[in-house]
């Protein structure tokens, strides 16, 4: 395996650099002064559009903030939405497709029903259901005042994950749960969640590690669509997704302040489905070892 | 001698991760028209990979090849794809180990067959499944004209095999590549089988390269064998030569480790330890050295050439053959040592 | 061939009785089943090695997984050390399992890939808490060193690391660290080279003798079941054919059946003439398998009688057994006026 890693593979190299530097940046966006002071207000005044690599590195925009710390604040909310909505949808997808997989019957039926009418639920519909009804809850209710626009976008595209997550999880479960090493583990005495969690989930990591990757960046796409669509979170807090919407119209004059956010989102999507490809390769190594 | 088939000195390498696997090295032999030759080995001793590179099926990229192959005169070693087309179907086919694998799934039985039939020899499309209801007859199959529109999944195992023969035969050629034929079938349909290929080809005076890992199935459906073992052939004789006079010490040691039928059950197996050689480095001298109940410090450290056993036609890689004095010396040392 | 009828089974000491074990599984939702095993019945004394043998589909390794009652038969009695297994539920069952130990025929397969062979062998120790840790690894190590695995390397290594011969020894480790008194084999060495499997059989007889087991021995391959056990039982499409001592059932079978399976075998001796005994064509489906004598079909005997009647297993003298109407020795069962 040593001889194949000799080779620098430069994507990876850069796709990780990349995803690591602009997290790096995104969370500690606060306590960086060229970031912070910038975003909101412009020490060059409001009103002017300049360029990318004058004194703005990316340029600014029609209110005279930095394009580049705006698009840094916006991945710090972009990536923790995509993120916290992946985990929502491995854990519930996850054990949604385990159980629909290993027990059957009328679990699977039932999951499996489900799963496909989410899949043909409209996401802008889930979308407006969502936000409207916990929008509605936060301000009737104390106990959800936590609820905030930031949760109900990430509540809507967990549930978007759920359904192909589980389907995979089902599929794969399926086709494990009928090799043999799980037949011998039940035959030795083993109770159903031991086998689940032993000999099950350990050979699914690989199939979920590179769905999961693949989803992050689907779902980064997915919020920037909502956003665009104008489900987004409060304003003037800004995603990548909203950048790109709110800038749009000045596409003419002031280019990069639609660009600069969709390189970003280019980029970054980019890297997660490179990551993906190569972590579920060095997982089929060892597969193919057998 | 013969001219039909000649292959020399034939090495196939693979390039991978570890080095070069050297999984053909250097084989030597010749087939005569009308004949079977059956090669022997255990997974990783080069059999298939041989017969492949005697059909050109091997992917170039990765590859070093070697040495030459000569069909009816001409030199095949290295052709090109585009050239091959030629030479597959009409004058070398193939059938392999899993019928249900080699056949298209989404394409009915018929066509299957008339397809190489069309595109090889231009024959009409009507006139080609007539030939192909014909073919389904030889390979006895009942029920041919139903058969003809019936696809891959309806049909059982031995009949996918038989349908695979039929596509084989169905350009008439002149050398039939048959890999493991009979592996994956049961041992009734196994039987039918390989009577059927004895059967066509006696028909149709074809040659056989016959590529088993059952010493058992050699036995009774060919004229020569050879015994590969780590990428070289080691033995190679005439069917009745060989199992009446074993000389090379894997070939006994391959036969002695079957379990027979005419002994009593409970029969102690004598096994061979240890495992085939790593095709990456494999061992200096005789590649059969670290497993051999007799292997001598010469065995280790030179290469044992092939050399004539004075009957005609069988040849054998060892320098203390089984029945020599070195070899019976070294067997009842062994013997008295696990008393 | 029925294997209705017990006249086959033994008063006495026996470890495992099994009675009228019907295995069915549905066919998607038409409504039809697959008639895996259906009826068949069968024991094995203490320290008996039993082997079943049949073609593909005969629904042996159904019978295999139907004593561990995974799934759980559909009807019929599997009564295990004085314990009906069908009747267990729960925790009970799991316990029961332990004594019963089962090895697969795929040695890669049945071992988890993304574990540590030790942790392998350990695991069912570590689900029965059995010991302390010291003990275990004690146990594991011996049992390790049993099967010829090095405890340091298999401390280290994955499955992957190991070649299939070594993987099969893996799981006989596993199988026996909990000290099961009945390993059922599952055509263990049918995927192994001929050398290794010789290895491998070699070991269970070894094994057998020193953890006093007693083993039921599934496999195709009539040579190595007959090596391997004391009686043999033949079966034919979720049926029993014959059952009789391991010597005596190759010397002179009675079934019709059991004399096309020894026929087909290929022997690896070129001067035996090739058998004649073959019979056309293979086993019908058993979704809807032939009334009467499931074999009638394909039976060279078969009579108006073998197509309405099911033959009943009965005794043909010193401890054989057939369940056919003509066999081939010992006279035509007796015609039943019942029915």
């Amino acid at each position: 395996m040593s001889a194949i890693t000799k080779k620098r593979d430069w994507p990876t190299v850069l796709a990780a650099a990349w995803l690591i530097g602009l997290t790096i940046l995104a969370f500690t966006a606060d306590y960086l002064p060229f970031i912070r002071g910038y975003a909101e207000s412009s020490p060059e005044g409001i009103g002017f559009s300049k360029g990318p690599f004058t004194s703005f590195l990316l340029g600014s925009d029609q209110l005279g903030r930095d394009v580049f710390a705006r698009c840094i604040y916006g991945a710090q909310i972009s990536l923790r939405i995509a993120l916290f909505s992946i985990i929502i949808g491995t854990v519930v997808g996850g054990t949604l497709g385990m159980v629909a997989g290993f027990f059957g019957k009328a679990s699977d039926r039932a999951i499996s029903a489900f799963t496909d009418v989410m899949l043909a639920f409209p996401p802008i519909v889930i979308a407006i259901l969502v936000t409207g009804r916990f929008d509605a809850l936060r301000k009737n209710s104390e106990a959800f005042s936590w609820l905030s626009r930031t949760w109900s976008i990430t509540f809507v595209l967990s549930i978007l994950a759920i359904a192909p997550l589980a389907r995979i999880v089902r599929a794969q479960t399926l086709s494990i749960s009928q090799r043999e090493f799980v037949l011998a583990a039940r035959s030795l005495g083993a109770r159903n969640g031991r086998v689940l969690v032993r000999e099950i989930l350990p050979n699914l990591v690989p199939a979920m590690v590179s769905v999961i990757f693949t989803g992050v960046a689907v779902l980064l796409i997915a919020e920037g669509g909502l956003a665009f669509l104008g489900y987004s979170i409060e304003l003037p807090t800004p995603t990548w997704g909203r950048l790109i919407a709110e800038n749009r119209n000045f596409i003419r004059e002031a280019w990069w302040g639609t660009i600069m956010p969709c390189v970003m989102l280019f980029a970054t999507v980019l890297s997660f489905n490179v990551l993906g490809d190569r972590i579920a390769r060095r997982f089929d190594i060892r597969e193919a070892a057998l | 001698m013969s001219d039909f088939l000649e292959v020399t000195d034939v090495f196939t390498h693979f390039e991978t991760p570890r080095g070069q696997v050297r999984a053909v090295d250097g084989v030597t032999f010749t087939l005569e028209r009308g004949k079977t030759l059956g090669i022997v080995g255990e997974s990783g001793s080069g059999k298939t990979i041989l017969s492949r590179t005697i059909m050109g099926l091997l992917p170039t990229r990765g590859t070093v090849r070697g040495g030459t192959i000569r069909y009816k005169g001409e030199e095949i070693q290295g052709r090109a794809p585009s050239e091959m087309r030629d030479i597959w179907g009409k004058q070398m086919a193939m059938i392999f180990q899993d019928p249900m694998s080699s056949l298209n799934p989404l394409m009915k039985i018929g066509m299957q067959i008339a397809e190489p039939l069309i595109h090889n020899l231009d024959m009409p499309k009507d006139q080609a499944l007539a030939t192909a209801k014909r073919l389904l007859d030889d390979v006895r199959i009942p029920e041919s004209v139903k058969r003809l529109n019936q696809y891959p999944h309806e049909l059982s195992g031995g009949m996918r095999q038989r349908v695979m023969i039929a596509i084989a035969l169905a350009c008439g050629p002149n050398l039939l590549l048959a890999d493991e034929p009979t592996t994956a079938l049961d041992v009734t349909v196994q039987a039918q089988i390989l009577d059927l290929l004895r059967e066509q080809r006696q028909d149709r005076n074809m040659s056989m390269i016959l590529v088993t890992h059952d010493l058992g199935v050699v036995a009774g459906h060919t004229d020569e064998i050879a015994v590969m073992y780590g990428g070289k052939i080691v033995e190679k004789a005439p069917t009745d030569g060989l199992f009446k006079n074993m000389l090379m010490p894997y070939t006994a040691a391959l036969l002695e480790s079957i379990p027979k039928m005419n002994r009593p059950s409970h029969t102690r197996l004598t096994t061979i330890p240890g495992r085939p050689p790593d095709l990456v480095s494999p061992p200096a001298g005789c590649r059969f050295a670290p497993r051999c109940p007799a292997a001598q410090e010469r065995c280790h450290s030179e290469e044992p050439p092939l050399s004539s056993a004075g009957s005609p036609g069988h040849v054998y890689a060892c320098w203390y053959p089984v029945g020599s004095p070195v070899y019976r010396e070294a067997i009842e040392r062994r013997a008295k040592e696990t008393v | 061939m029925a294997g209705t009828g017990k006249a086959h089974l033994r008063s006495g000491d026996a470890l495992l009785r099994v009675e009228d074990l019907v295995v069915e599984f549905p066919v998607g939702r038409t409504g039809l089943k697959v008639n895996a095993v259906s009826g068949i019945s069968f024991d094995v004394m203490r320290g008996e090695t039993l082997g079943i043998v049949g073609e593909s589909g005969c629904g042996k390794s159904t019978t295999g997984r139907g004593i561990m009652q995974l799934p759980s038969p559909n009807s019929g009695a599997v009564v295990f050390n004085g314990q009906d297994l069908s009747q267990l539920t729960g925790s009970d069952m799991r316990e029961a399992r332990t004594k019963i130990q089962m090895i697969f025929q795929d040695p890669i397969s049945s071992l988890n890939p993304r574990r540590k062979v030790r942790d392998i062998v350990k695991e069912p120790l570590d689900i029965w808490k059995r010991g302390t840790s010291a003990e275990q690894d004690a146990r594991v190590d011996k049992v390790l060193e049993d099967v010829g695995i090095d405890p340091q390397r298999a401390a280290e290594s994955q499955p992957h690391q190991f070649s299939g011969g070594q993987c099969q020894r893996i799981s006989i480790a596993r199988s026996l660290v909990l000290d099961p008194s009945l390993i059922i084999c599952d055509e263990p060495v049918s995927a192994l080279d001929v050398s290794v499997q010789a290895q491998v059989l070699n070991l269970l007889e070894d094994l057998k003798a020193a953890y006093g087991l007693t083993m039921i021995f599934i496999a195709h391959d009539l040579a190595v079941v007959k090596n391997i056990s004391d009686r043999v039982a033949v079966m034919y499409l979720g049926k029993l054919c014959e059952v009789a001592t391991s010597d005596d059932l190759y010397r002179r079978p009675a079934h019709h059946y059991t004399k096309v399976l020894l026929d087909s075998i290929p022997v690896p001796d070129p001067s035996r003439p090739v058998a004649h005994g073959r019979i056309e064509g293979e086993p019908p489906s058993p979704v809807l398998p032939p009334t009467g004598c499931r074999f009638h079909t394909r039976c060279p005997a078969a009579s108006d009688r073998c197509r309405n009647e099911e033959p009943q297993m009965r005794d043909v003298g010193d401890n054989h057994f057939v369940a056919c109407h003509h066999p081939a020795w010992g006279g035509d069962a007796p015609v039943s006026i019942t029915r």
